[in-house]
């Protein structure tokens, strides 16, 4: 952290992003809008609710409804391991949502010259996505937070 | 003086003396001769007045300085009270209303002096009396709360019998009044008049006695420190004070204070407070003149006792009668109570958690942890109450403002009508009550302009002219109900029916299938207005059904039940509150949901053979009714199972008047439930009204009862 900090000093502006795995992906998510990383728990399901979720989970004394970002963006089915977590998202108007990543990586900083804006998959998942992250030889797809609000309600 | 600080108290206050006003008025209408209610209005006139006078509204002052001026006269008998007064007093009411909910807003009372309102009293005064009335506060006026505080104040101003020289002071305080003096002290009385528009008379006296306790020791209080302390007061306190300094200095010290218009300073003698010595020479008969009077009038110090607390009980008696509803409360931002009801909540769980382990760990020896564990239940228990207890607020700050619309309306329509009130100390908790005040305003409207008659129909019908509109409340099990009840035309089903075919919200046939009361409430759909013509009062088709939706987002509902001729009644059932509930915990497949233990009816076993069939729906024949059944696996997109049971557990729930009986898998037991919104963005579900944390920390689902009728 303390290396990133140095480098924001430095040079432009740069965001923190917490990268995760979905399958053999990376992905990031700023971590602005992150509340809080918790472990696989019970989830609890929620009859007649869109099916891209989970259901919902108690977080300390909060019922917070969980997502799956993999049923959303046309991927596998979630597979639930000791590495799964869910990350809890603080949005603007949705309040709390906690979406399934396969694990949770580290947190980056990426400047917005790191960051590729210009990219043309016609997948359906690369609508949840903005940017991607070059960070030496990886490649991190980062989520759009916005559009998974949208999505959220939907 | 910066007055900011206080503008929150005096809204408050003003708006107290707003409602106490128009209750008053409403009363004087009826009564114009009660005196109670005229002092009453008095009283509260005047302290808007004094009120609006600190803080610099000085037309807010003006205005209510008018209207105190008409009730002087009122008083006086100069002056009878009729229809044109009350309608004038309701438009400065209304005024006041308007300056009040400016200051709100802006901190200040706006330009609008209503001059109209202010002329319309003046000339009210000046017809009536013949004269016109002197504006300057007459004598009498100042003494506005009672007879005998005046008294005192009076007594007080010809420093005949000043209050220092016969203070009711307890046995203690008399002993050492009395060694202090035969032991040579030098002890002086002190008499302080706070000025009358003094809002922090606590706080001045206060002062007051930091200032005097300069100058020596203070012996005794009177009233006591605390009574002090709590403005149990009217403007008058004293002390007896144990010094050797001018007493001069002392006056001005104190008269430097803000606030207090006068001090009376003497010196005290023995024969004042002493029981047996009889008289004796006063030390300093030249600068006590009125000794020997007071010697006469406290012969012995238990008559004086007798005659102080007397008065003093006078005293209170009439400032009960100012302030009639003076209970001692705190206000307290809701948000801090829903912040302790989450932490309530909280501590439930967690409890609930603590409860599951020791129950799983009994065989290791787990006596003392369940006893504590119990002792801990009971604790929790009893802040939940507490803490539920403080959100319950009576639906009477909702209701007091209807009988002065009812009476606007009245007046309005042309309609003579009463509204009876009763059950306005029905508690609810905050939130519901502060959100149930717009629907019960459009069923009372609705009423007053639908359902009442106009008079001559009335007497036609055999009716007494004046129309009868009751709101009653009261509590029924976990559920309050509200109802709205008016002896006038009901509904016409026939004619109701035919605008929901010209609709198309039924067709023809249908409608003929269907009961009265099903027909009764088309009304609540949107946009389904009965109003033969539009008023400004109703009849825009936007009423009942947001009453509807205002009353189930509360979790209530809404059901009418009108007879031609006989009147409509509107029945609001809400949930007591909103945040915890008995429910019954029940299991489909290893799933856990919950039922609100209020509308269950009853539990029953019934074999399979059991099920009949109508119009090919499973139904129960239950002791003389049929009973619908409703498998929750199927309503809950369960997956099947390979076991069918012989017999299967049936849970009837009730809405209103019809049953359903809930086939669920198994029964776990009853408990307290939290209810915990779903997250917005899975909110909007069919069958799930909310969801709860169980003991183990997972989540269970609320079923929603109404959903399945």
């Amino acid at each position: 952290m303390s290396k990133s900090a140095e480098l924001d000093a430095t040079a432009e502006v740069k965001k923190q992003y917490i990268v995760v795995t979905l399958g053999d992906e990376f992905y990031g998510l700023d971590i602005s809008f992150v509340d809080n990383i918790v472990r696989m728990q019970k989830i609890t399901r929620v009859p007649k609710a869109p099916t891209h979720y989970k259901g919902v989970i108690n977080l300390r004394g909060e019922v917070v409804p969980v997502m799956s970002i993999r049923k959303k963006m046309g991927l596998q089915e979630d597979v639930i391991t000791n590495a799964t977590r869910i990350i809890i998202l603080k949005l603007q108007d949705q309040g709390f949502v906690g979406i399934l990543v396969d694990s949770v990586n580290e947190v980056f900083s990426l400047g917005e010259s790191e960051i590729e804006r210009n990219f043309n998959t016609k997948d359906s998942k690369s609508n949840f996505i903005n940017g991607i992250g070059k960070n030496e030889a990886r490649l991190i797809s980062l989520f759009d937070i916005d559009k998974i609000a949208t999505e959220a309600s939907k | 003086m910066d007055v900011s600080q206080y503008l929150d108290v005096f809204i408050d206050e003003s708006n107290e003396h707003i409602q106490s006003l128009s209750d008053n008025i409403m009363i004087l209408e009826k009564e114009p001769e009660n005196a109670d209610t005229i002092n009453e209005i008095f009283r509260a006139a005047h302290s808007l007045k004094g009120m609006a006078g600190t803080m610099g509204f000085k037309k807010m002052q003006h205005l209510t300085h008018d209207m105190e001026n008409v009730f002087q006269e009122v008083r006086n008998d100069n002056v009878k009270v009729n229809s044109d007064l009350i309608d004038i007093l309701f438009d400065c009411l209304d005024a006041i209303e308007g300056y009040v909910s400016t200051i709100k807003e802006t901190s200040d009372e706006g330009s609008e002096d209503n001059a109209v309102t202010i002329k319309k009293l003046n000339d009210f005064l000046t017809k009536e009396t013949g004269s016109d009335i002197v504006s300057e506060k007459t004598p009498e006026v100042e003494t506005t709360v009672a007879e005998t505080a005046s008294e005192t104040n009076s007594s007080d101003e010809q420093n005949d019998a000043v209050a220092y020289t016969h203070l009711p002071l307890s046995d203690d305080d008399k002993m050492k009044v009395i060694d202090e003096l035969e032991g040579g002290a030098n002890v002086i009385g002190i008499t302080v008049n706070t000025s009358k528009e003094c809002l922090l008379k606590a706080a001045r006296a206060f002062l007051v006695y930091k200032a005097v306790e300069e100058f020596g020791e203070i012996i005794a209080y009177s009233p006591s420190a605390q009574d002090v302390e709590d403005e149990k007061f009217e403007t008058e306190f004293s002390l007896l004070l144990q010094t050797d300094c001018d007493q001069d200095d002392i006056k001005s010290a104190i008269e430097n204070v803000s606030e207090i218009k006068s001090a009376v300073i003497g010196p005290v003698n023995l024969d004042m407070y002493h029981e047996n010595v009889a008289v004796q020479e006063a030390p300093d008969k030249s600068e006590n003149p009125k000794v020997e009077k007071t010697k006469t009038i406290l012969s012995t110090i238990d008559n004086s006792k007798e005659q102080a607390s007397k008065t003093s009980k006078n005293a209170i008696a009439a400032a009960n009668k100012g302030k009639p509803v003076a209970t001692r409360t705190v206000r307290v931002d809701i948000d801090k109570l829903d912040d302790l009801m989450n932490q309530v909540s909280e501590l439930i769980i967690a409890k609930n958690t603590l409860v599951a382990r020791a129950n799983s760990s009994e065989a290791e020896g787990g006596a003392d942890l369940t006893e504590q564990i119990e002792y801990l239940e009971r604790i929790t228990t009893g802040l939940h109450e507490s803490v539920m207890k403080v959100r319950m607020v009576p639906i009477e700050s909702v209701v007091n403002k209807f009988p002065r619309m009812i009476r606007d309306l009245s007046r309005k329509l042309n309609k003579p009508m009463d509204l009876i009130m009763s059950g306005e100390e029905t508690e609810l908790d905050r939130t519901v009550v502060d959100q149930i005040g717009d629907p019960l305003q459009h069923l009372l409207r609705n009423s007053a302009d639908h359902g009442i008659e106009d008079p001559k129909t009335r007497k036609m019908s055999g009716k007494p002219e004046t129309g009868k509109i009751w709101l009653t409340a009261y509590q029924e099990g976990n559920n309050v109900i509200i109802k709205v009840k008016d002896d006038g035309a009901g509904i016409d089903t026939d004619s109701v029916l035919r605008k929901a075919i010209e609709r198309g919200i039924v067709s023809e046939e249908e409608g003929k299938k269907l009961s009265k009361k099903e027909i009764a409430n088309f009304l609540f759909m949107p946009s389904f207005s009965m109003a033969k013509k539009i008023t400004d009062i109703s009849g825009r088709g936007v009423g009942l059904d947001v009453v509807k939706s205002n009353v189930e987002s509360l979790g209530g509902d809404v059901e009418v039940h009108s007879e031609m001729g006989v009147g409509s009644t509107f029945t609001v059932r809400l949930p007591l509150t909103l945040a915890i509930i008995q429910a019954l915990m029940v299991e489909v497949r290893d799933e856990k949901y919950a039922i609100a233990l209020a509308s269950i009816q009853n539990i029953e076993y019934i074999p399979v053979t059991d099920i009949k069939y109508v119009q090919a729906k499973e139904v129960i024949y239950l002791r003389g009714t049929v009973i619908p059944l409703v498998h929750m696996d199927t309503i809950l997109d369960c997956q099947d199972t390979e076991d069918k049971p012989e017999d299967i557990t049936v849970v009837v729930v009730n809405k209103g008047d019809s049953s359903v009986g809930v086939v669920v898998d198994n029964l776990i037991g009853q408990q307290e439930i939290v209810i915990k919104s779903l997250g917005k963005v899975i909110e909007d579900n069919k069958y799930i009204s909310g969801a709860t944390i169980l003991g183990d920390g997972e989540v269970a689902l609320i079923i929603d009862v109404n959903s399945l009728f």
